[in-house]
């Protein structure tokens, strides 16, 4: 069993909520994923048993969305978003610098495990751009040295 | 960090500086909840649809749809459990407001909820927050446990015997979701792939339940108009866009950040009185109004009205008011490379047109930005985009046609210069 | 029932139908009227992805895709208009720009739906000047199908047949956008009884078996519609027919027999038409024990020689009779008029019983089994019992189905048999004990009915000619009787001849 029990009693209460049994795959998929980090195989198939569909079901739900991951991810996500208005305020200069600072490429993972780096679209805070998502906390208004002192800080 | 408030506000948002706002007995101490009582104590299910309609009040999700008509096509007589569905996904570059409404409001929008659970007749509401707005979410759940714990939730909401539950599921990452139709097939656990219409969510919605979906925005205007009345809304913006809307402005300006301002404000009044204009002394190139998804406006049409019926005439949609201003700078080919990107990265991939069209719009923006581009390919650009509109499943394939029929249509010299140069001719442009 | 105008033709429709299945159901698509598609498909559930069915409806502003629009009596449709063209150029342009240049090593040329609607509906030239997605080319799906990614136009009709037909749902779509590849779940495999027909369904050349592949042009096959004889259900098929030898079976379409489907097992049966193990020709058992060729006319004369020596001495009652399931109608109403004539009671079919399913597959591993039991060849408990106890002396056996561990169990027990005449038209333990053997020829190879488990009659025809000697049962057995002067054989059969059935 890869899924823990902790986890199974917090997707049961999602079920609860729904009134289609289904209704709770992506709550649960958040839980699993924050738990076990991405969603192996084994996972899947678990989490086609719990609902009732099939491994390739899940699968293709994981796919689907940015937020879940089919691949084993670093301890970290950091997301700098690449749109358009964080763009025209000098996101992507700021991505490329801070590519650069982690020794990685968009899309990889630092060799310590301790950060995955990606692009993102638009997270909402154009006002407040260039900016960052580090997991579930919003980094806004940055510049290159505070976006520095921030990812060093991660663990 | 929290947001800070709009730096213009309105009925929506004048107390959102006050923390205690977003808190239930902060918002009862400014009357919250008042207009739930009166809708639910005084008034008929019809008499609130009725109410909406005479209001006028459109959707503020981006497709401006009158929110009295939608709530009027939900099944008055049926065996079938019905559904709200409050669309949080906010995902529209350029837009942040909803993110607002739901962090310093939360109680305003579950106010609009419940009166719209009343009017429709709906036992629950989903709440439907895009999966990356962490803090956005909470806030409301912790509104949500307020109110459970003081009634105003569940099994005799405001001791009326209407009973009514709210509960958030998050979304995980992906544009289409904010699709009405691509939402509730993600709120059923599955990929966000938007249904063929007809049936529509009122027949066919949430679990195959008559649905009706509306936007954060939408909801937190209801209980203002409850409250005052359809007279005292339409005193406010124009007489076919009534009420005030939130303005997300970002890009090249002093003081990027939301407004809240009638609707039909001239968007030269909110770039440069407001938002304080372009710095740096330089001048505006263009204005995008609407969210990416809407056609961009040069630096001679900024006197148009914010509103649809008249946004239309110049080609262009209010959207969900995400005004972004372009300085001389800018390159409009990269800006091109960017919104084709995005609409490429997240067409959910069913219909042809929409699935090709987005990826080969892309491709030619990228080769004509690095210079390989020929007058050609303005031309199949052109030709691409119009292929897409109006035969999708969904209006994904003409929100990622229209930017980029508005970009050649007022900045085709771009496009033309690097193709005559060979590569871009704004060195100063933001990096792409 | 509603009336809809198409083209200016007024059609009479069944209420609830879309415009697509009315027109189906008419007979008209793509008959008639053309309404290009992809991702509809007569028995799958809609999808409406692909868009190239749109049509113009008067009084609606915007194209409608034709699959998903039901009827409403009084509407006019228009499928030839300037903006129907447009749509369908539009799209079939846009699937060209991401679809390999595959044809010349493509197994669908000829019989694809891309090739064929580009030159139909499409433009003469693409404009597309992009490098083209580069994805997996050779993906061994399963035991049956290879999968190009890179060929799929994702019309998804794979996936909504596994998980509707089958209902083993391997296949999903992953990703989204112009990323999306068909897939199946990481270590699964594309494997159910029914799997092939995603290949039927592809419209491109993205799913294809690996039995077919590489083998030959479709272009040179010549379609003979036939049935499979895999089973008792009779699906109908097509026989993929060049130089004289059948390449494949596919489906043909009966709405009553097998809608559109054939299962894997009856597909492949088409190898036993030209398999090794044909017998090729007359075989008679000589003095000295050994089974050596004959002229036809030689080991007929043999058998009859043999059976009327018996029948004379002992009685028709010593003589026992095994008919095939895999002869036609007409060749077990020789049979049985053989059978009146000799005076034979100990009559059976040997037929084997396996495994059936809800869709397709009939236990009854035969296709007519019951066209054997209509003339009287029945339950074949009473034969297996004489022959194990001793009562019979000579074996007159259609088949080897007779051996099948489920009856006789082995050729044993007939060693003792004073006369063994075999009708077949594969080789089998039976050469051991045999005296005689007539090679036969398969449904393939001759015309004829066989009747399937429902009671329907079904015609077949041949589509080879063996290379090799070989008659159908019903020839066989007219000679036999002629050879045995019974009254009425004259040595003629014809399958043809109304009333022979």
């Amino acid at each position: 069993m890869v899924i823990s029990e902790d986890a199974r009693t917090a997707i049961d209460a999602e079920i609860r909520k729904y009134p289609q049994r289904r209704g709770a795959l992506l709550p649960a998929l958040h839980i699993v994923q924050k738990e076990l980090g991405h969603v192996a195989p084994e996972t899947a198939r678990e989490l086609a048993e719990i609902f009732e569909i099939k491994p390739v079901d899940v699968m293709e739900v994981v796919s689907f969305y940015n937020m879940f991951y089919a691949e084993p991810q670093g301890r970290h996500h950091v997301h700098v978003c690449t749109n358009l208005p964080c763009s025209l305020r000098g996101a992507r200069g700021l991505m490329r610098k801070i590519e650069a600072h982690l020794e990685i490429d968009a899309g990889e993972t630092t060799k310590d495990g301790r950060i995955t780096l990606g692009h993102e679209e638009c997270l909402g805070a154009c006002a407040y751009a260039p900016m960052m998502r580090i997991d579930e906390t919003y980094h806004e208004n940055l510049d290159l040295e505070e976006a520095k002192r921030i990812l060093d800080e991660l663990e | 960090m929290g947001l800070q408030a709009p730096y213009v506000t309105g009925y929506l948002t004048e107390h959102f500086a006050d923390d205690a706002y977003a808190t239930l007995d902060g918002y009862k101490a400014r009357g919250g909840y008042r207009a739930a009582e009166k809708a639910l104590r005084e008034m008929s299910p019809d008499d609130v649809v009725e109410l909406m309609k005479s209001s006028g009040l459109q959707g503020r999700g981006g497709a401006g749809f009158s929110a009295g008509m939608k709530w009027s096509f939900m099944p008055k007589d049926s065996d079938k459990p019905k559904y709200l569905v409050c669309n949080a996904d906010e995902s529209e570059p350029g837009s942040f407001k909803d993110r607002i409404l739901l962090e310093r409001g939360p109680h305003q929008v579950l106010d609009g909820i419940l009166i719209g659970a009343w009017a429709t007749g709906s036992e629950k509401t989903f709440v439907y927050v895009r999966g990356e707005y962490a803090e956005p979410a909470a806030c409301l759940q912790r509104a949500i446990d307020e109110c459970y714990a003081a009634g105003v939730l569940g099994e005799n909401v405001l001791g009326s015997g209407f009973a009514h539950d709210v509960i958030i599921t998050r979304g995980a990452g992906a544009y289409i979701c904010g699709e009405e139709t691509g939402l509730l097939e993600s709120l059923e656990g599955k990929k966000g792939q938007p249904r063929k219409k007809p049936p529509f969510p009122a027949q066919y919605g949430a679990f195959g339940m008559p649905s009706t979906v509306n936007n954060v925005e939408t909801f937190s205007h209801v209980p203002h108009i409850v409250e005052n009345g359809a007279d005292w809304f339409r005193g406010f913006g124009t007489e076919k866009s009534p009420g005030n809307v939130i303005f997300g402005v970002s890009g090249h300006v002093m003081r990027p950040g939301l407004y809240e301002l009638p609707m039909g404000t001239r968007l030269d009044e909110i770039v440069f009185e407001h938002a304080g204009g372009v710095p740096d002394g330089r001048k505006v190139k263009g204005v995008i109004p609407g969210g990416v998804s809407m056609p961009i406006l040069p630096a001679g049409q900024l006197d148009v009205r914010m509103a649809n019926e008249f946004l239309r005439e110049r080609k262009t949609m209010l959207g969900t008011g995400g005004v972004m201003v372009m300085d001389e700078t800018t390159c409009m080919v990269r800006t091109a490379c960017v919104i084709t990107y995005f609409f490429r990265d997240e067409s959910c991939g069913q219909c042809t047109q929409c699935r090709e069209g987005t990826g080969w719009l892309n491709k030619i923006c990228n080769r004509i930005e690095r210079g390989a581009g020929t007058l050609e390919d303005l031309d199949v650009l052109a030709d691409v985009a119009g292929k897409m509109e109006g035969q999708t499943i969904c209006a994904f394939a003409d929100a990622a046609a229209w930017p980029v029929q508005g970009l050649l249509r007022h900045f085709r010299g771009d496009f033309e210069e690097h193709v005559r140069l060979g590569k871009c001719p704004f060195p100063e442009s933001f990096e792409l | 029932m509603p009336n809809i105008t198409v083209d200016g033709q007024e059609l009479e429709v069944e209420k609830g139908r879309t415009i697509l299945q009315a027109l189906d159901d008419a007979g008209l698509l793509m008959n008639g009227v053309d309404v290009p598609h992809y991702c509809w498909h007569p028995k799958l559930p809609i999808d409406g992805s692909c868009r190239l069915c749109q049509v113009e409806v008067e009084g609606i502003p915007k194209l409608q895709i034709a699959c998903n629009t039901p009827v409403q009596d009084g509407m006019v449709v228009h499928t030839t208009t300037d903006r129907v063209r447009a749509a369908r150029e539009g799209v079939m342009e846009l699937l060209l720009v991401n679809h390999p240049l595959d044809c010349p090593i493509c197994d669908q040329a000829g019989e694809c739906k891309l090739q064929d609607y580009a030159f139909e509906y499409g433009i003469s030239a693409s404009r597309t000047r992009e490098p083209r997605r580069a994805l997996k080319k050779s993906v061994d799906l399963g035991p049956t199908i290879l999968f190009d990614q890179e060929r799929c136009i994702l019309c998804r009709r794979c996936v909504r047949f596994c998980r509707e037909i089958p209902g083993t749902g391997e296949l999903g779509v992953f990703n989204r956008g112009d990323h999306s590849v068909i897939e199946t779940f990481p270590g699964t495999e594309l494997d159910n009884p029914y799997s092939m027909n995603v290949a039927d369904i592809c419209p491109v050349g993205a799913l294809t078996t690996k039995d077919f592949r590489f083998k030959i042009r479709v272009w040179f096959l010549e379609d003979v519609p036939g049935v499979c004889t895999g089973c008792s259900n009779g699906c109908n098929v097509y026989l993929g027919v060049a130089n004289n030898k059948v390449y494949r079976y596919v489906p043909r379409r009966n709405d009553q027999v097998n809608d559109t489907w054939l299962c894997d097992a009856g597909r492949m049966s088409y190898k036993k038409i030209g398999a090794e193990d044909r017998l090729r020709g007359p075989l008679v058992r000589c003095d000295d024990g050994v089974l050596r060729e004959a002229t036809l006319e030689n080991a007929v004369a043999v058998a009859a020689e043999r059976l009327r020596r018996l029948v004379d001495a002992k009685g028709a009652g010593v003589v026992a009779v095994v008919a095939s399931a895999h002869a036609t109608d007409q060749d077990l109403a020789m049979l049985r008029r053989l059978v009146d004539a000799v005076g034979i009671d100990t009559v059976g079919v040997a037929v084997i019983v396996g495994e059936g399913d809800a869709l397709l597959i009939k236990p009854e591993k035969a296709a007519n089994a019951a066209g054997a039991r209509a003339r009287g060849f029945g339950d074949l408990g009473p034969v297996l019992e004489r022959l194990r106890g001793g009562g019979v002396e000579a074996l007159l056996c259609l088949g080897h189905d007779l051996l099948h561990e489920s009856l006789l169990g082995g050729a044993g027990p007939l060693e003792g048999l004073d006369s063994v005449v075999v009708l077949d038209t594969h080789r089998s333990e039976l050469e051991r004990v045999a005296d005689v053997v007539l090679p036969a020829r398969h449904a393939a190879e001759k015309h004829g009915t066989l009747t399937n488990h429902a009671g329907l009659s079904q015609h077949v025809q041949p589509a080879v000619e063996p290379a090799f000697q070989a008659w159908s049962e019903g020839e066989l057995l007219a000679r036999l009787g002629a050879a045995l002067e019974l009254d009425g054989f004259d040595g003629s059969f014809d399958p043809l001849a109304e009333g022979d059935a």
